[in-house]
């Protein structure tokens, strides 16, 4: 069983806790072991604090990959936006010797050093890696095929790009989650610009709603289209986005759409035969419902 | 152009105003860009492809196109008052398709870096770093939530600084080290009162 520092982040723990428990389990089906990462905080918010002072930014996250550091584990995490944050700064730290110096510098007045001895990880890329879980080994963990259902992907931003500095490959047309999401037993669903924003990063959803929410609804919009049952993502952030963001569309523009959205983790669990309740599916904004009752 | 936000008068002139001025030009303010954003501005020859693939463009005036001009041209005071600067998602389409191998997403994350030092900055990115200096989240734990993790046999907090609190020192360290609470604190009290 390989282990990982399962570093939380903020949504997932503190608004979709079933996602944080989903994880646990479909790892550890699949061979991963997520030990807790004590004392993390905040990667933090690559948009809403790096747009103050990207040093302090720096700083606090290579304090996160210390704590791992310490452990002397990899980190795997389950949102795009922390691994902007913890995946870049300890690439950038590793490469970059005046940055890692000055952060070091910072982190000596809490008796802290970041060395560069570990690697980050997302959840997901993990689960597709044929020499870590695989496709194949998925669809061996699979006891409720998702048969049946039409599923998007949104990919969401900071995972895969900037394509240079990461390792995914192109950014215009990836195809890899929905081969997870077809592993399931589901039917993925290509739907126009798929790879659009969900609209809520770098701190634009809290300065303006509106902007933020219509480059959701365009999203919505293109998936309507196509016809979808539900809606998986990799990122909690384009989560709640997309979840809580449905009902503020309704107030703000009057358009419903009611389409469920899960976390890939969430899918993969319904799939190894987690009940909704062992996912706290009823914390969503928007219900599940019609789609548990198509796939369940 | 159409702009929607209501700007003042005179910055709405000033953004409006296409002529160059030499006088407004601060070459430093180019070269303090390229290093806090490790990227290349001068390199752009003004394609467009960045604001083309760009998700605010088509619903707002911003135009990240010509914030890049701005950094080459060292227009300082006209890229850090202008409210659309605070528009970028950070998606990074016009990073992955700029041919000249700019990252316009990061010339937009340093001149906010800038912004903030001359206090322009909205309110929003300053409550986050306050909810991050009191409890180590941007968005915290609250009750509905603990009763929920419970109920998924989860701790009430997860086993972050929510769960280990002596670890918020650490965080409160750093970010005085910067002076950023001090700052962010005095802002939204000049804002809000």
């Amino acid at each position: 069983m390989r282990e990982y520092a399962f570093y939380l982040g903020c949504i997932a723990p503190n608004r979709y806790p079933g996602s944080e428990s989903a994880s646990y389990k479909t790892a550890e089906r699949l061979g991963i072991k997520l030990l807790d990462l004590q004392g993390a905080s905040c990667c933090p918010a690559p948009g809403a604090f790096g747009s103050i002072d990207l040093n302090i930014w720096y700083a606090m996250a290579a304090r996160n990959l210390c704590l791992a550091e310490q452990m002397g584990k990899d980190i795997a995490l389950i949102c795009n936006g922390c691994y902007k944050s913890i995946w870049e700064v300890n690439h950038k730290l590793k490469h970059n010797d005046e940055l890692r110096d000055g952060v070091n510098e910072v982190l000596k007045e809490i008796d802290m050093e970041y060395k560069g001895s570990i690697d980050v990880w997302h959840l997901a890329e993990l689960f597709y890696d044929p020499e870590i879980v695989g496709v194949d080994k998925i669809r061996e963990s699979v006891t409720v095929p998702l048969t049946g259902a039409r599923i998007a992907v949104h990919y969401g931003c900071h995972l895969m790009k900037p394509q240079k500095e990461r390792h995914f490959g192109t950014t215009e047309h990836p195809t890899w989650i929905e081969e997870m999401v077809a592993a399931l037993g589901a039917t993925p669903v290509e739907y126009r610009n798929k790879m659009l924003c969900c609209g809520a990063g770098g701190g634009v959803r809290g300065y303006d709603l509106v902007h933020s929410l219509d480059i959701t609804n365009e999203k919505m919009i293109n998936l309507m289209e196509v016809g979808v049952d539900a809606l998986t993502e990799v990122c909690p952030f384009c989560q709640l986005q997309f979840d809580r963001g449905q009902i503020e569309m309704q107030e703000k523009f009057g358009v419903r759409y009611d389409l469920p959205v899960l976390h890939y983790c969430e899918l993969l669990g319904l799939a190894q035969g987690m009940s909704p309740q062992e996912l706290a599916l009823d914390l969503h904004a928007i219900s599940c419902e019609p789609f548990l009752e198509k796939v369940l | 152009m159409a702009r929607t936000k209501g700007y003042p008068e005179e910055l709405d002139k000033k953004l409006r105003d296409t002529r160059l001025y030499s006088d407004e030009q601060n070459p430093e303010f180019t070269k303090t860009v390229e290093k806090i954003s490790m990227t290349i501005p001068h390199m752009c020859f003004q394609c467009g492809t960045c604001t083309a693939s760009c998700p605010s463009a088509p619903r707002s005036s911003y135009r990240i196109r010509k914030f890049v001009r701005r950094a080459l041209l060292g227009l300082e005071e006209e890229a850090l008052n202008d409210p659309d600067l605070w528009l970028c998602t950070t998606c990074y389409s016009c990073t992955d398709r700029c041919p000249r191998d700019i990252a316009p997403t990061d010339v937009i994350m340093a001149m906010r870096n800038l912004a903030f030092k001359n206090d322009i900055v909205p309110v929003n990115f300053l409550k986050t770093v306050q909810a991050i200096y009191t409890t180590g989240h941007g968005v915290p734990n609250n009750d509905v939530n603990r009763a929920a993790r419970q109920k998924l046999g989860l701790p009430a907090d997860p086993p972050t600084t929510h769960g280990f609190p002596d670890y918020v020192k650490g965080i409160q360290k750093i970010i005085d080290h910067y002076e950023l609470k001090k700052n962010a604190d005095r802002i939204i009290k000049e804002r809000e009162g």
